[in-house]
């Protein structure tokens, strides 16, 4: 008799119970995932290797992963730590587009010398990022404007002047494409010499270790937590509420914009319409299945990597769509949240 | 005693052979096993008005929400109109004839009065369109004299429009008792007097209503009977309301002896925070405050009375520097912080135990740890200019909670898994440290067990007698009256009186509780 109950909410759900819980959404999320792609058309004998097999041990397929894990750690930990302070950053790409944008004037127009131009670069695409959020903050600690929308609508905005950009002042003169035109040596992360692994993994090794040292030991995590969770009380007690708000959204627009550059610089070389696309919503799934953790942040980040990467293989051998990836994670993240679910709460009869 | 004309004079309301009305005998009520109600009754005739007066937290609305079915009584016999009932819901009590108006009232905003009515008729009867549901609304209104009009959005009326719409829609769903929750709180002078008038028609046409109010002008000017509760009992019941005065009621509100033990035993010495003229504009769900002034000295409780909601949670607000008022000075120990953050207060001594401790106090999803670091950490408390050194924090909270003797809690543990108890000894632990010169502590027992009541009666006695000065505002007049030297009254946002704990007399509390001075 299900109407004669009701939920309770459990007190301290135990470790190994939300561990279960974890587990099981997640097998769910990958069963529903592979009946999914088998349905598409992807044999069911091939998914065991293309998704373990050729993503994790195999050298080439781990480096992709692992390239390909670089910028989702970036833009993952520019969701939590804006999570950390309940700010709802939905404009990822578009402070990853101006980080690229930034890079890319560097990357092209040249100037300074060489071994200046990928430090410069860092920090530019930081810098825009930073300056790209810094809208939408302002706009919510001035006049109360939800920064749901207003981040959401200028990744809008930042997309269209890329384009703006692609289609005018920097199209590659030698093929007229809407792409600019490469970047000199100088403005690109070394090959590493495994798969198309580059230097961009120090910088974001380095990036990464400093979140989680900032938000962890320092501070700066107390305060965050404090006001995230409880704004009101944190200013009671004298925290800097404010200041900790602006410290944290300006990294993740920072982190968002250094995720940019990773991607030109360390991959793709140049500027295209492609760079950014797809971050927002992976941003979003990392952050969420990390619980804003920056440890557990590059966990997640390296298996969407995975999946990215199974992804594009399927993609070419499979001819699945790009949409059947996306709904694959779509689909492993509802299980997770729904697990959750049940781990917070029990079902009571009464007698 | 004046009544104005046209209001019944005490008449027998009782008459035998006549069922009653509604009949409650021996009602008792816990939450989380403190007693809200114990053995209370209240008995009903048709054709009355009559008012349930008591303090904030007396179980008048607790008893009332028994009778309608929001709670179900642990003990205790009902009837209504002759008939045994325990009604399990709203819906059953209304079935019977009793429907409440609460104070929130219990509408959908985006609606029209009439879909309203339909989605609480359901399939019932013959209502089953708008049209037939404004039909029944006006027909209804036309016969009690209530102008409602069905067409009109809800999120477009006032208040008074919307309890009118609130008393028709309880009507029309077969409520021949009325019961209606402090409904004049809501309203200005003028649509209190023409609700009340209504509500006497009502009871000219048989129905019968219950009056929830700590008003005595409106016991005295449009009520037969009164029903006097006081800590969950029943003190005086059914009395005319003829042969009482207004002395004896709030006498009997608020008990026959006032308890003045348990003073700190030390002499004001100088003055440590000095307010004048504090005035803040009233907000859409906030009262305002009006030139509020008080000196309060070392060694020196000063207590401030009054019925919740009268402006009590703003100035808590304005002194610990959440709000801003419009204007006003505030000193502290001589220094003027008028313009000064939370944090700057802080500094300069003042500690604060909000009424609702994980409002502005405590972070329910913290560490205990944390919230009992959460206002030195800032302080550099844990670590140099940037770094946090959790295990340190670890540490003092584990001696903060022998200290304190906080049961139940682990450095780790989650603060809101405390019982309400131990998470006041948490705020407590953080709040009463060496740098506390002033604290304000509002309603600083509410909700707590005795034991718990006397723990944090007896830390703040200790406090005021090493030296601190304490600002006590509780709607609880016997913790005000057994701890302060000097005792004010708020009313609408500003202080009615102030007197020396010796000149301090029942009436005189009374009068400026009901707002008249």
């Amino acid at each position: 008799m299900l109407d004669a109950a009701f939920l309770v909410r459990r007190q301290a759900p135990g470790l190994v119970l939300s561990g279960f819980c974890y587990a099981g959404g997640l097998a769910f999320g990958l069963a529903v995932s592979a009946a999914l792609l088998v349905q598409a058309g992807v044999p069911a004998d091939a998914l065991v290797d293309e998704f373990l097999i050729a993503t994790f041990l195999t050298s080439d397929g781990l480096a992709q992963t692992v390239t390909a894990a670089l910028p989702l750690v970036l833009v993952g930990l520019a969701s939590a730590v804006a999570m950390r302070v309940r700010f709802w950053n939905i404009g990822v790409e578009g402070q990853l587009w101006l980080g690229a944008v930034a890079a890319t004037w560097l990357g092209i127009a040249g100037g300074g010398p060489d071994g200046l131009r990928l430090p410069s670069m860092l920090l530019l695409s930081a810098a825009m990022g930073a300056a790209w959020i810094a809208v939408p903050l302002v706009l919510k600690l001035r006049f109360g404007v939800s920064e749901v929308i207003s981040t959401l609508l200028l990744g809008s905005v930042a997309f269209l002047l890329v384009q703006h950009l692609l289609f005018g002042a920097w199209r590659d003169p030698a093929t007229g494409f809407p792409v600019t035109a490469a970047f000199a040596q100088a403005a690109r992360f070394g090959a590493l010499g495994w798969g198309q692994l580059h230097a961009g993994l120090y910088a974001v090794l380095v990036v990464a270790a400093l979140v989680w040292f900032a938000l962890e030991h320092t501070r700066i995590g107390f305060y965050a937590d404090a006001v995230g969770l409880n704004a009101r009380a944190a200013r009671a007690n004298g925290l800097p509420v404010t200041g900790t708000i602006v410290g944290l959204v300006l990294l993740s627009g920072a982190l968002s914009g250094l995720a940019g550059m990773t991607i030109v610089a360390g991959t793709e070389h140049r500027l295209n319409q492609s760079v950014g696309s797809g971050y927002l919503f992976s941003a979003i799934v990392i952050a969420y299945l990390a619980r804003a953790r920056p440890l557990w942040v590059v966990v997640v980040a390296v298996m969407l990597g995975a999946v990215f990467t199974a992804g594009s293989v399927l993609k070419v051998f499979y001819g699945i769509s790009e949409g059947m990836i996306v709904l694959v994670q779509g689909t492993v993240l509802i299980s997770i949240l729904m697990a959750q679910f049940f781990s917070t709460y029990s079902l009571s009869r009464p007698g | 005693m004046m009544r104005p004309a046209g209001a019944p004079g005490g008449r027998e309301a009782t008459s035998p052979g006549v069922p009653l009305a509604l009949d409650l005998s021996g009602v008792g009520k816990s939450f989380d096993g403190r007693p809200a109600l114990s053995d209370a009754s209240f008995a009903l005739a048709w054709g009355e008005v009559h008012a349930i007066v008591g303090e904030n937290g007396a179980g008048k609305s607790t008893l009332m929400n028994v009778a309608a079915g929001v709670y179900a009584a642990d003990e205790g016999v009902q009837t209504i109109d002759g008939e045994p009932i325990s009604p399990r819901s709203p819906m059953e009590a209304t079935a019977a004839g009793l429907g409440m108006v609460h104070q929130h009232f219990r509408l959908v905003d985006s609606f029209t009065v009439a879909e309203n009515v339909l989605l609480s008729l359901g399939r019932r009867g013959a209502v089953r369109t708008v049209a037939q549901a404004s039909a029944a609304i006006a027909a209804k209104a036309k016969e009690i004299g209530l102008p409602v009009d069905p067409a009109r959005i809800v999120a477009d009326l006032s208040t008074a429009e919307r309890q009118r719409a609130e008393i028709v829609r309880v009507l029309l769903l077969g409520a021949r008792i009325l019961v209606l929750d402090e409904p004049t709180a809501v309203l200005t002078e003028e649509e209190a007097k023409a609700l009340l008038s209504f509500v006497r028609r009502l009871a000219g046409q048989g129905h019968a209503v219950v009056l929830i109010t700590h008003k005595f002008r409106e016991v005295a000017g449009f009520c037969d009977r009164v029903t006097i509760m006081r800590h969950g009992r029943t003190v005086l019941a059914g009395a005319a309301v003829a042969e009482l005065d207004e002395g004896e009621v709030a006498r009997l509100m608020v008990g026959e002896t006032l308890t003045t033990g348990g003073r700190p035993a030390s002499t004001p010495g100088d003055v440590r925070l000095s307010v004048s003229d504090l005035t803040l504009s009233a907000g859409p769900h906030a009262q305002g405050l009006a030139s509020i002034g008080f000196d309060l000295r070392a060694g020196e409780v000063l207590g401030i009375a009054g019925v919740g909601g009268n402006g009590q949670e703003e100035l808590v607000s304005c002194l610990i520097s959440l709000s801003r008022p419009q204007q006003g000075t505030m000193l502290l120990a001589g220094r003027d912080v008028s313009a000064a953050s939370p944090r700057e207060r802080r500094r300069a001594g003042l500690r604060v135990i909000p009424s609702d401790r994980f409002d502005s106090g405590l972070i329910r999803e913290f560490a205990i740890a944390g919230n009992l670091a959460l206002s030195t950490v800032s302080e550099g408390a844990f670590g140099g200019p940037l770094f946090l050194d959790r295990a340190r924090m670890r540490k003092a909270a584990a001696t903060a909670i022998d200290a304190f003797d906080i049961r139940g809690a682990t450095p780790a543990r989650q603060t809101g898994l405390l019982s309400g108890g131990n998470a006041q000894k948490v705020l407590l632990a953080r709040e009463l440290d060496t740098g506390m010169t002033v604290l304000v502590a509002h309603s600083p027992s509410r909700g707590l067990d005795m034991k718990a009541t006397q723990f944090v009666r007896s830390a703040i006695r200790r406090a005021v007698e090493g030296g601190a000065a304490c600002l006590l505002i509780s709607e609880d007049l016997q913790e005000v009256l057994s701890l302060s030297h000097r005792v004010a009254v708020m009313n609408r946002g500003a202080i009615a009186g102030c007197r020396g704990i010796d000149e301090v007399t029942p009436e005189w509390i009374g009068a400026l509780l009901a707002g008249h001075a």
